[in-house]
């Protein structure tokens, strides 16, 4: 059986068991039918506001995984090089991993009001310490004979970030992106509900006050759905670099 | 003769040990020393002290020159990188081209390390040493886990590059018949004074063999030497 084939099966065994557990249930604002959450997200589908709903969320989550890559990384290349700075930091990003989400929410609510910038800042907090600490397991994992050979040959500290720092951060990276681009999704969601002012979390509370259970999981769906999508679009791409790097071994 | 290495009453320990104890030595500019000696006895400790890997524990070394190759005992290629680019990672000016075909690696230029056989990598680890025009090279048992013909033929092109451009070559082995196919002089280091036990001019003809019989004399003169450095 191949691989597509057994997805499939597997889609259609999970709906299966939604159909018996609704049937079961028997009360919609609860779990509504399968087919009424599909022709719901059918309909959803043709208004506008819902493409450019999906599309600020896909954005915000791009932006928030681009700005935890550059500040995780350049944080954690730091820190795996430095001990003292290493030592020193640990607190600060056992605090920002402890504070719960929902303190910094309401922080970003006092600070900005709802908008963009709580959601992609929430989720900026949520992953970092994921950046940065493994990062730093990468750089101490580095080939100290390739960095004392550089030594010798008296090379510049440029060329040895770019050529044997990144070059053996690139694993680690692909598995930073790999972690936190699910979690990007949900945490992004969550932060557009509670501090959004656009988004797929924003048209999920206005089901709530709708008391819209079909709309909240047709939207929900198209939320799994788009998540799933980029998730393995990015996981397929990186699989290749990580491949082509792999094969340099 | 101008002195390329010298060093006085170094001194070098590991935590308890003593490797090094007041070793002195003197090398002339353009020379080709072997340093020979029993495992432990600080061959490859005093070639990165020489490096500037290392420091001694104390004494003077003065090394006249400004640039220093190494060739690693493994090869310490940069493993994503390309054999061109592991090259011009040390000099980004180098004549990669040149150097590549005057050791067989022309072809090879863009191989990855792990695409290449264990001969190729130490002709790639000798071509980043000389790619930077190095006025001392140092080699530390680079050719040790090559087989023989493999190793005879990068030791004939190491001459030839020796031959052009007059660099000093200070090697560790412990294959006698290489050290004295390469060099005009020995060194045995004693491990158990920490010091040189004996230095030795390598008075054979410039085209050598490893067949010929002075050179085999040479070198069971040279075993027994390392033998009694070893026993006392």
């Amino acid at each position: 059986m191949n691989k597509p084939l057994r997805w499939l099966i597997g889609i259609l065994v999970f709906i299966a068991i939604w159909q018996v557990a609704s049937l079961l249930i028997n009360k919609s604002i609860i779990l509504p039918a399968p087919a009424r959450v599909f022709t719901e997200l059918a309909w959803q589908l043709t208004n506008r506001l819902v493409w450019i709903a999906a599309l600020e969320t896909a954005w915000k989550v791009l932006l928030a995984l681009i700005l935890v890559l550059l500040a995780g990384v350049s944080t954690g290349l730091l820190l795996g090089v430095n001990e003292t700075l290493r030592d020193c930091s640990r607190p600060i990003i056992m605090v920002i991993q402890a504070v719960p989400v929902i303190s910094w929410l309401t922080l970003v609510l006092f600070t900005w009001g709802p908008g963009w910038e709580g959601p992609v800042f929430i989720a900026f907090l949520s992953l970092i310490p994921i950046a940065i600490l493994t990062t730093v397991s990468g750089v101490q994992n580095l080939d100290l004979e390739l960095l004392e050979m550089a030594r010798l040959y008296k090379v510049d500290r440029l060329s040895i970030i770019k050529d044997i720092y990144l070059g053996s951060l690139l694993p680690f990276i692909i598995a930073i992106i790999d972690v936190t681009i699910g979690q990007a999704w949900k945490v992004i969601l969550v932060a557009e509900y509670l501090a959004g002012d656009s988004g797929l979390g924003v048209m999920i509370l206005s089901a709530r006050y709708e008391v819209n259970a079909v709309k909240l999981y047709a939207i929900t769906l198209l939320a799994v759905i788009l998540g799933i999508t980029t998730e393995r679009m990015l996981k397929s791409s990186l699989g290749r670099v990580s491949k082509r790097w792999l094969s340099a071994l | 003769m101008a002195k390329c290495v010298i060093a006085r009453d170094l001194t070098k320990s590991f935590e308890n040990l003593s490797v090094l104890s007041g070793l002195s030595l003197e090398v002339d500019a353009g020379e080709r020393l072997v340093l020979l000696g029993a495992s432990g006895s600080g061959k490859t400790t005093l070639l990165r002290i020489i490096a500037g890997l290392d420091y001694p524990g104390s004494g003077f070394l003065e090394v006249a020159a400004q640039r220093i190759g190494f060739v690693f005992q493994e090869p310490r290629l940069i493993p994503w990188r390309t054999v061109r680019e592991n090259l011009l990672f040390v000099n980004r000016q180098g004549e990669v081209e040149r150097l590549l075909e005057q050791l067989r690696l022309k072809g090879f230029e863009n191989y990855y390390p792990a695409q290449l056989s264990g001969g190729m990598k130490q002709r790639v680890n000798l071509a980043r040493a000389l790619i930077i025009k190095p006025a001392l090279l140092l080699l530390d048992e680079a050719f040790a886990s090559l087989d023989p013909p493999v190793k005879m033929s990068i030791l004939d092109d190491l001459m030839k590059q020796w031959q052009n451009n007059r660099f000093t070559i200070i090697s560790v082995t412990h294959d006698l018949k290489e050290g004295l196919y390469m060099a005009d002089r020995a060194v045995i280091l004693d491990s158990s004074t920490g010091q040189i036990s004996h230095d030795i001019e390598i008075d054979l003809e410039a085209q050598r063999s490893i067949f010929s019989p002075r050179l085999l004399q040479l070198e069971a003169r040279m075993l027994q030497l390392m033998t009694q450095a070893a026993v006392t």
